[in-house]
């Protein structure tokens, strides 16, 4: 036997480094998409996680009390901070309309004169609301919690008039409602928000960048260089994937460890090591859509439209907006074609919920056969296209 | 500034588009696609809620109660478990988002007039869906001690259950849903979907038009021509904002007929300030073309600065005026939120002009100062 295997090899990883080297200069000579690239993993992250929520947060709502009592005022107190504000009084509905028309307010409370008296009486009454549900999602959710502010508060009316203060509760049969909301026990929507951020930008460039890459050196022609030199066509990808990688993971590391962990104190439960072991998984999966999407194309602006083509369903079917339980029926099982969903199952899995690898094998396992399937499509149809 | 040059480079520029086919399909086809995949696909109704329950007391009563779960239509019954220690790995695997724990003792602490705890855990990864599933299981409790409370009352007080459910709830509410009285969440979400869409898809194309030149070198051609900057930049962008002005008409009509949203308003109105929002996004895509050198850098930069600000900041999920200070003035310093409200307005309140016209100026002004900054940045001799 000889030494030769071992020279083939040695020239082969050889081969590789010299590329790689060559991939990265060229990506860090780029300053303009250097900086972008910072900017993703940082600025845009925290502008993500910072102030927004989805939550009925100080909805508007002015009201009309023809009653003017004791028992109306009582009532009205109650629509107050985090779910509503009180935006003042109005005196007709004309006025309250205008409100409404020009989303000034959500929504419109109108109590009628009598209330307090009715009230007294034993009589049922009624106040009536109208909310703004051109926004469907906040409207119900305005609905919602006005009903309980309403029915708390005739429920202890009720037992005033019975002559039965709130406290005597503990000797009346109810329900307690105890409930308990794990791994994001405040629903801080920053946790959710940066999280889902960092995944879809490291889901932008791992596409973008490999596929821009390759696309470079065709429209540029560079590619007839490497052609006609001794490299296989996995010597000439991997190389730009490699280096893509190097960047993206580092990346992600300023992110989590600036942005998530020391801006935003998210939680990590689980396993940093293998939230970053799941991350390199993902980048080499998603880097082989990008590869594909480059044989597809001739020139750079042709990938950048592919590549919003592929990034909107991939996104839409990972699970962020809309979980697999809300999915209808077809597309649920599409989910299991998006690399993101494995990533975001897994990501959420380990960050916030503390999974290990006993309860995310099967996502793995998924994400390790879709990436390899993607990937060698793509170095097939590059092959084809120049081998 | 002369009209004719400037005919002839959008002339070009629309020639070059026509001619890379790939391109100009997906000019019209991504912003389609974009509609129908976010249109049919983003369901913010919280619905069919996986949940497993542990029922420690087997009994009548706490049975009736877990059917007021298993019959509504916003949980999913997933099946019973027989100990606490199974709940955490379903939990924790997705396979359930719900967990509902009734202890020992539940049945006899109602009947003998003591109150019954009930525990649940929710999975709080999705904020948004956490808070409205607790608010399902407030109101399913709250509904089941109503009725408790009524039975207790009528028994001890010898009135008819009737009269004792009258006297435990006496304040009805009344809704009444306005602009969007089925509350489909369809129809917001292809309304802003044309936002979204027309925020996006404008400036992408503008940076790759221009950067393209820039990368090729083909821009020499015009840094040597007698063409003016302002000629230049009008006559390369013409082409883009027809592109997207036939976009808006695609977009239109697939709101209106595919998603069957509704559209009350002006449409000349809605036109006309959509065109001004179109100009406008596309400026954010010509200054983003002046600052970088790659189209890589171009695509990149536009798809952050674009998308995050216009899902998040727009009023597209939150109204502007519940975000917090600091978020408030971004929405305001971003055209989308302008036009979020030109879009709802014009689609689902079927309010026009009388009400919107701020909103229109707005854009107008923020158009302007991109075009005019655009216009000062642009030179045709480059730094050395």
């Amino acid at each position: 036997m000889s030494v030769e295997p071992f020279v083939k090899i040695a020239l082969w990883l050889r081969r590789l480094r010299v590329l790689t080297a060559k991939e990265l200069l060229q990506l860090l000579r780029d300053a303009a998409l250097m900086f972008v690239i910072l900017y993703a993993f940082t600025a845009d992250i925290y502008i993500a996680g910072s102030g927004v929520s989805l939550q009925l947060n100080q909805a508007g709502i002015a009201v009309i009390d023809s009653d003017h009592s004791f028992a109306s005022r009582e009532l009205i107190y109650r629509f107050r901070p985090p779910y509503f504000r009180l935006d003042g009084e109005v005196s007709d509905t004309a006025t309250g309309m205008r409100l409404l028309d020009e989303g000034k307010v959500m929504a419109l409370l109108d109590i009628p004169p009598n209330f307090q008296q009715q009230l007294m009486e034993g009589r049922p009454t009624a106040v009536q609301l109208q909310v703004d549900t051109s926004n469907a999602v906040l409207g119900t959710l305005a609905a919602g919690y006005a009903g309980q502010i309403v029915g708390k508060y005739g429920f202890e009316a009720a037992l005033d008039r019975a002559g039965l203060s709130a406290d005597s509760l503990a000797t009346l049969p109810h329900i307690e409602d105890r409930h308990r909301v794990w791994y994001n026990p405040n629903q801080n929507d920053a946790w959710f928000f940066t999280i889902a951020e960092l995944m879809t930008v490291i889901t932008v460039l791992a596409i973008v960048l490999p596929a821009a890459a390759t696309v470079r050196e065709k429209e540029r022609g560079t590619i007839e260089q490497l052609i006609v030199s001794p490299l296989s066509p996995i010597q000439i990808l991997l190389p730009k994937v490699l280096s893509m990688m190097l960047v993206i993971l580092l990346g992600t590391a300023v992110s989590v460890f600036l942005i998530l962990d020391l801006l935003f104190e998210v939680p990590f439960k689980g396993s940093l090591p293998l939230f970053f072991a799941v991350t390199l998984l993902y980048v080499f999966s998603t880097a082989g859509i990008g590869l594909v999407a480059a044989t597809m194309s001739r020139n750079l602006a042709q990938v950048g439209m592919l590549t919003i083509m592929i990034l909107a369903p991939l996104i839409l079917l990972s699970g962020v907006w809309t979980p697999p339980e809300a999915m209808p029926p077809g597309l649920r099982e599409a989910m299991y074609l998006s690399p993101l969903y494995y990533y975001i199952e897994m990501g959420y899995g380990i960050l916030l919920k503390g999974a290990g690898l006993d309860i995310l094998w099967d996502s793995l396992l998924g994400l390790a056969l879709l990436g390899s399937l993607i990937f060698s499509f793509g170095v097939w149809r590059f092959k084809r296209q120049f081998g | 500034m002369n009209l004719r040059r400037i005919r002839v480079l959008a002339f070009k520029e629309w020639r070059e588009i026509l001619r890379d086919r790939l391109f100009f399909s997906l000019a019209f086809i991504v912003p389609s696609v974009l509609m129908l995949v976010f249109g049919y696909g983003i369901i913010l109704d919280v619905e069919k809620l996986p949940f497993a329950v542990l029922d420690q007391d087997r009994s009548e009563m706490s049975r009736e109660y877990l059917h007021k779960f298993m019959g509504s239509r916003y949980f999913d019954y997933q099946g019973e478990v027989q100990s606490e220690r199974e709940l955490s790995p379903l939990l924790a695997d997705s396979k359930i988002r719900l967990a509902i724990i009734i202890p020992e003792n539940f049945q006899k602490n109602l009947t003998e007039g003591h109150p019954a705890p009930v525990q649940s855990l929710i999975d709080g990864t999705f904020p948004f869906r956490a808070q409205t599933a607790k608010g399902y299981v407030i109101a399913i409790n709250a509904a089941t001690n109503a009725e408790l409370m009524a039975k207790w009352i009528a028994r001890k007080q010898g009135m008819t259950l009737e009269r004792a459910t009258a006297l435990v709830s006496p304040v009805k509410l009344e809704l009444r849903y306005l602009y969007n009285q089925e509350l489909k969440s369809r129809w917001s979400v292809a309304a802003a979907l044309v936002m979204f869409i027309l925020m996006v898809s404008p400036p992408f194309l503008t940076a790759l038009g221009v950067v393209r030149e820039k990368e090729n070198g083909s821009i020499y051609n015009i840094y040597t021509s007698t063409v003016t900057r302002g000629e230049f930049l009008i006559g390369k962008l013409l082409p883009y904002i027809g592109i997207s002005i036939i976009n808006i008409f695609i977009l239109w009509f697939m709101a209106t007929t595919l998603f069957g949203a509704p559209f009350k308003g002006d449409p000349l109105f809605f036109l006309l300030a959509s065109i001004v929002y179109v100009v406008c996004t596309t400026g954010i895509g010509l200054l983003v073309s002046l600052l970088v050198q790659t189209q890589v850098a171009a695509m990149i930069m536009t798809a952050i600065i674009t998308v995050v600000p216009s899902v998040l900041y727009s009023g597209l999920l939150i109204p502007v005026s519940s975000l917090e200070a600091a978020a408030q003035i971004e929405a305001h310093l971003f055209p989308a939120m302008y036009y979020t409200n030109i879009v709802l307005g014009s689609f689902i309140k079927g309010v026009g002009a009388e009400i919107l016209w701020r909103n229109v100026l707005m854009l107008m002004i923020y158009a302007a100062v991109l075009w005019l900054l655009s216009f000062s940045l642009f030179r045709k001799r480059p730094k050395t």
